[in-house]
């Protein structure tokens, strides 16, 4: 039988109980975690952004991840390849997102919602898409050092954004990072280690 | 004796996609439960006693040659719940394997024998006797010489492990080479993603084939949802096979009266919660410790590439005892998706400045002696790792991000990352304690990583403060074994993959 006698929020999520009675912050976990699956083998990393469909997330989802792209990685000016016009980031996560399990699929859009909801007096009670990138950059790092909640959220989509640009091979070169080597330098196999002697 | 017949590379697995009927009704004298180090072990040793073992592993069986070198893939096909097993509040995650192989096939090959004072703390706190230096010695040398384990030479020690090396020098602490378990090492730096060419000696190319040879029969895709009992005593296990589409393929019933479980610290104590089994002391499931680990990465003046070369390399031991602080640090290799999640500097320009300085980084990772304050709790739907860092155990962790601080700069790192949500650089020793004693021992603060749960269904003579006696056997089920980190009373401050082997080595010999 289920058991629901699970441990009380701490204190300060008072005003997001309804968010973490559903789990979210396990889920903002799963930033850390289900974020990796293996969506890149799939069939998003070399499609052109503007062909680009979304099967996971819905529109106004990809906006809040695409505008949380551009504040975080400006790719550009370091000379690597655009995280929102060549390599499609936002596609990779919606990628990923399908192959959440249905709850965790949901945390992470009420994760977002949240995130572009989220009222702030210091930031006129805007949604995170409608400020300039200097109050969007504000408004991260304000998350970033704030209350429990949020610092989560905040790892989490960071950490899904960070994971699906920097595992395309095209960002590598840039950074003179090798990826796979064991075929391209040609190592053999060992096989099986021998039985140990009696 | 059946006779042996050993194969050269891979494994005979029976996996889901063999399945032809909707249920597997099998016979043995002993039923292995995980596959890992201490599974393939346990069954290596009673497979070549003659005895009948059957090896049932919830994960897939993924031949070597299969492996992609890409950790995000890797989490995916190689790691329990795919890389997201985390505690309830989502700032640890606690990294196993879940294939054929276990943890083993993912780790990074350290290989540290118990410290004696560990021994001496479980000889006076839990009645464990018999568990003394001595008595381990010759199932260390043995598992040692059988996985080719050896001190890093030269070549096996990367730039990122020269640098600490010369900067512990300078400080005059003790630092070693790391004992790895891999012969002619590749140094692809890519072992948290399985060894491609079979050098790391995890047991999918050692005990598990070696057990093979001896006859032990090996499922994968094979989940044990129940240890059945008869009459009070062990009897067998009944499981799901599960198609990697998540469809079930067919139940599965193993008549034993040896059951052995080695799922691993958090799932052979949900197992035995499921089963309500072995828990008259309270304690399954409980005294759980898993050394938090934080990758603490500095950036050099000259590139280091923290991808290229062995992935470990050296380790500093100077604060290994409790009584100098009860951690160890370990230069740690990484790539670009590891570095993402490592560190905070920032968003926009400065991330992206310390990304384009990736090459320049090295990291060092600190291993923490913990108290064994969480647990993991089974709902009747889902597990739970309930841990908090405790309270006692925080100045330890500050301890060691100090001491990692001060090894990046004495080895020359202009730039040392607190591994923190919030962005904490460090500059020079004057900024060490600045940016250390301020964190605060909250949920989501620190990025914590476990590769070692250990400790929740702990030996100990007294069947009242304790789950298993030191032969391995359950003090309330006769026939019932673990041989797992779920064993270990206290957290060992190191790499336990060892401990796990001799432990296992010597609770097959008891049972046979």
């Amino acid at each position: 039988m289920k058991n629901n006698n699970r441990a009380p929020l701490p204190g300060h999520l008072a005003g997001l109980e309804p968010l973490s009675r559903r789990g979210f912050l396990r889920a903002s976990v799963l930033a850390g975690a289900a974020l990796t699956s293996g969506c890149a083998s799939l069939f998003g990393r070399k499609d052109a952004p503007e062909t680009l469909q979304y099967y996971s997330l819905k529109p106004d989802e990809v906006d809040v991840i695409t505008r949380l792209t551009e504040i975080m990685l400006p790719t550009e000016r370091y000379g690597l390849p655009s995280s929102t016009t060549v390599v499609p980031t936002v596609k990779n996560i919606d990628i990923m997102a399908q192959r959440f399990p249905e709850q965790t699929r949901e945390l992470l859009g009420l994760g977002i919602w949240v995130f572009n909801n989220r009222p702030m007096m210091s930031f006129k009670f805007k949604k995170f898409t409608s400020l300039s990138d200097a109050k969007a950059l504000e408004y991260v790092n304000a998350m970033q050092e704030g209350a429990f909640f949020e610092r989560g959220l905040m790892t989490t989509l960071k950490a899904l954004i960070a994971l699906n640009y920097w595992r395309d091979e095209r960002t590598w070169p840039g950074l003179e990072y090798h990826g796979p080597v064991t075929e391209t330098w040609g190592v053999r196999r060992l096989g099986n280690a021998p039985l140990p002697r009696a | 004796m059946s006779q042996v017949k050993w194969q050269a590379s891979g494994l005979q697995v029976h996996q889901a996609s063999d399945v032809t009927s909707e249920h597997i009704a099998l016979e043995a004298d002993v039923v292995v439960v995980g596959s890992g180090a201490g599974g393939a072990v346990t069954a290596y040793e009673l497979a070549r006693m003659g005895k009948r073992v059957i090896v049932l592993e919830a994960g897939p069986y993924v031949p070597s040659q299969a492996f992609t070198e890409d950790f995000t893939e890797s989490l995916h096909a190689l790691y329990q719940d795919k890389g997201g097993q985390a505690n309830s509040s989502g700032d640890l995650l606690v990294l196993q394997g879940a294939c054929v192989g276990g943890s083993t096939v993912v780790n990074g090959c350290v290989c540290f024998r118990t410290p004696d004072f560990i021994l001496q703390d479980w000889q006076r706190d839990f009645g464990l006797s018999e568990l003394t230096e001595a008595e381990l010695a010759p199932y260390f040398d043995e598992v040692e010489q059988n996985l080719s384990v050896h001190d890093n030479g030269e070549h096996e020690i990367a730039r990122h492990g020269q640098v600490i090396r010369a900067g512990a020098n300078k400080l005059g602490w003790s630092v070693k080479p790391l004992r790895r378990n891999i012969r002619q090492c590749g140094l692809t730096g890519h072992c948290l993603s399985g060894c491609k060419t079979e050098r790391k000696q995890s047991m999918l190319v050692t005990y598990l084939p070696w057990a093979q040879a001896h006859g032990a029969r090996i499922y994968s895709d094979t989940r044990v949802e129940k240890v059945v009992t008869e009459g009070g005593v062990a009897s067998g296990v009944e499981a799901v096979v599960t198609r990697h589409d998540g469809t079930v393929a067919a139940t599965m019933t193993v008549k034993a009266p040896r059951v052995v479980l080695a799922a691993g610290a958090v799932q052979t104590p949900v197992l035995l919660l499921k089963s309500g089994l072995a828990n008259r002391s309270g304690l399954v499931g409980k005294n759980f410790a898993c050394h938090p680990s934080l990758l603490v990465a500095g950036r050099y003046p000259e590139p280091i590439h923290p991808w290229r070369g062995a992935m470990l390399g050296v380790h500093v031991d100077e604060f290994m005892h409790p009584d100098k602080g009860g951690f160890i640090l370990e230069d740690g290799g990484f790539g670009l998706v590891e570095m993402t999640m490592l560190a905070e500097p920032g968003t926009g320009k400065p991330f992206m400045e310390y990304m384009e300085n990736a090459r320049y980084l090295a990291g060092l990772v600190t291993l923490i002696h913990d108290h064994n304050v969480g647990a993991i709790e089974w709902d009747g739907e889902r597990k739970a790792i309930n841990y908090q860092l405790s309270d006692a155990d925080f100045p330890s962790m500050k301890r060691a991000i100090k001491a990692a601080a001060k090894l990046h700069l004495a080895s020359g790192a202009t730039e040392v990352y607190v591994p923190a949500s919030d962005k904490r650089v460090i500059r020079s020793e004057a900024d060490i304690d600045l940016q250390v004693d301020s964190l605060e021992n909250d949920p989501q603060h620190l990025r914590m990583v476990s590769y070692h749960p250990q400790g929740t269904c702990h030996m100990g003579a007294d069947p009242d403060h304790s789950v298993v006696k030191a032969n391995g056997e359950t003090h309330d089920v006769p026939g019932l074994y673990v041989a797992d980190a779920s064993l270990l009373p206290t957290s060992i401050i190191v790499n336990p993959q060892i401990t796990v082997y001799a432990l296992a080595t010597r609770i097959a010999r008891h049972m046979s």
